[in-house]
């Protein structure tokens, strides 16, 4: 039989452990324990490998620390960074008016959309060379590459978005009085947004995608030439470094653009 | 005596009116509507009642100019124009009329704000139907923070804030919970006797039309239907379900379903 002052510590004792598992599940969701977990493994894979063929976190911050002192990484974080996020602009507003178009109307859907699912089977790093060709080894290309990248995520999605919108919206807009322009920009818009916002988010990835493999190809800046650089001087470490910054520029760039969204766009629903 | 007379005008008249569909390829489907034969006055509060799959519904997108009719004729104010403005409809599924990213205030204003409606005078009319349709105190509530009933409000306001005519409505109550679904029908009713509006009511529900219609127009079951009879309710409001001629009227439209 327990007594009452057993029963007071066994309530404590459930106490304690609610508010443990209160605090893990802070801490889990705060991604520490991750982070920790997987700079652990690599720290132990590193410590039984050869630096040339795995460097430790360590090592990789070290040379880390060696490239910014110079001023060189962040140049090379900066280039690839305006290049994405040029190319990647200038896509979603070359994609969500075409998106618009052709999911408003069926003529202009049934034409472009075999076309659509042939070409974006076509992956940007396909089209290196051939750009380099067209638009010059400069920032054009680059940036018309991203842009490619970019078109078919975006493009997709928001012609999805557009498909799925309930017939009853439009047609209470329109029993409203509403126009089609105004249709268009207060019913349709709004309604295919996390949509569009979803594709413009799966579209960073692709965009990260396509401009290292631009820059190893054809560049004399950028993180992805630091990396193919990097083969030349068997420094492995620089790849890490490498590694890790694109990383943290796609993670860094896609957590501000959910803020946006959160923030800005939180009554349209996005998922941010 | 205006206003009598006005009440006696008649609001819609269709003629002989058919609807097929027809599919990718131009091919049409059986009748869906043959003959239809209907007239509704000024003010009145109408009922098409009927089976699922009947076409009552189909009628009804006619009526708001959603879909064209194969044949035959629709009047509308003596007027057979498509002036889709002095119609407002009220959907089955407030989820997908309604525009979630609104809030309650700005659904029920969006007619207006379409209409480039001064923002003063939008404001005036939106808390006028706000009142109205029992919204007081939710204005700033999105959609999706509301109960089904009260999203049916929000639908209801924002029909009325355009002030139409007539007030098309596909089976607005069908999706609430019965108790809900008797709350709605008396706000229904009151609303209805304080503006005055023509009602056309499509419901599968005899009760629900006993309960609301001065005149149901029961609708033969598809293909080719039709509105086949057509009751008059002579019943004051509030209509109470134990009345005797209630009940009577109630298993004389039964009769019409049973085989």
């Amino acid at each position: 039989m327990n007594s009452i002052a057993q029963t007071e510590i066994i309530k404590g004792n459930i106490q304690v452990k609610k508010r443990s598992f209160r605090v893990g599940n802070k801490l889990l969701k705060t991604g520490l324990i991750s982070w920790v977990g997987l700079l652990a493994i690599w720290t132990i894979a590193a410590h039984f490998s050869d630096p040339q063929f795995l460097p430790s976190p360590l090592a990789t911050l070290q040379a880390a620390i060696v490239l910014g002192s110079d001023g060189s990484l962040f140049v090379y974080m900066g280039y690839s960074f305006a290049r994405v996020l040029a190319g990647w602009v200038l896509g979603n507003l070359v994609a969500i008016p075409i998106g618009l178009f052709i999911g408003t109307n069926k003529v202009v859907r049934s034409l472009f959309e075999p076309i659509l699912n042939f070409v974006r089977f076509i992956p940007p790093l396909a089209f290196i060379t051939l750009f380099m060709m067209w638009f010059g080894i400069g920032e054009q290309s680059k940036v018309f590459l991203i842009m490619y990248a970019t078109f078919f995520v975006v493009t997709i999605n928001t012609l999805t978005g557009v498909l799925s919108i309930s017939e009853d919206k439009i047609r209470s807009a329109k029993s409203m009085g509403a126009t089609s322009v105004q249709i268009l920009l207060h019913v349709i818009v709004p309604a295919a947004l996390p949509y569009i916002f979803t594709g413009a988010r799966l579209a960073m990835g692709s965009s990260f995608m396509a401009i290292v493999g631009a820059e190893m190809v054809a560049a004399n800046q950028g993180v992805g030439f630091m990396i193919w650089n990097a083969r030349l001087y068997f420094q492995t470490d620089w790849i890490f470094v490498g590694l890790v910054v694109l990383g943290l520029m796609g993670f860094c760039m896609d957590r501000a653009f959910g803020f946006f969204g959160k923030k800005v766009l939180n009554r349209y629903n996005v998922i941010s | 005596m205006v206003s009598i007379a006005n009440k006696e005008e008649q609001s819609i008249v269709i003629r002989d009116l058919s609807k097929a569909f027809t599919n990718d390829v131009g091919e049409q489907s059986a009748f869906v509507l043959k003959q239809v034969e209907l007239t509704i006055k000024k003010g009145e509060f109408y009922i098409l009642l009927g089976p699922s799959g009947c076409g009552k519904s189909t009628l009804l997108n006619i009526i708001a100019g959603f879909l064209e009719s194969s044949g035959g004729e629709l009047t509308i104010h003596e007027d057979n124009k498509r002036n889709q403005t002095n119609r407002g409809f009220v959907f089955q599924s407030a989820d997908s009329a309604l525009f979630p990213w609104l809030t309650v205030e700005e659904n029920i204003g969006f007619g207006l704000k379409m209409k480039k409606t001064p923002t003063d005078e939008r404001k005036v009319i939106v808390e006028q139907y706000i009142e109205l349709a029992g919204l007081k105190g939710h204005h700033a509530k999105f959609p999706k923070e509301l109960s089904g009933g009260m999203k049916q409000r929000v639908q209801l306001a924002r029909v009325l804030a355009n002030d139409p005519e007539i007030l098309l409505m596909d089976e607005p109550f069908g999706a609430l919970d019965a108790m809900t679904r008797r709350t709605m029908q008396k706000e229904l009713i009151r609303i209805w006797q304080e503006t005055n509006k023509t009602v056309i009511f499509v419901t599968h529900d005899i009760q629900e039309a006993l309960l609301l219609g001065q005149k149901i127009g029961i609708m033969s079951v598809g293909p080719s239907s039709k509105i086949s009879d057509t009751y008059e309710v002579d019943l004051a409001y509030p209509r109470q379900l134990t009345d005797v001629s209630f009940n009577k009227l109630y298993n004389q439209i039964q009769s019409h379903f049973d085989e």
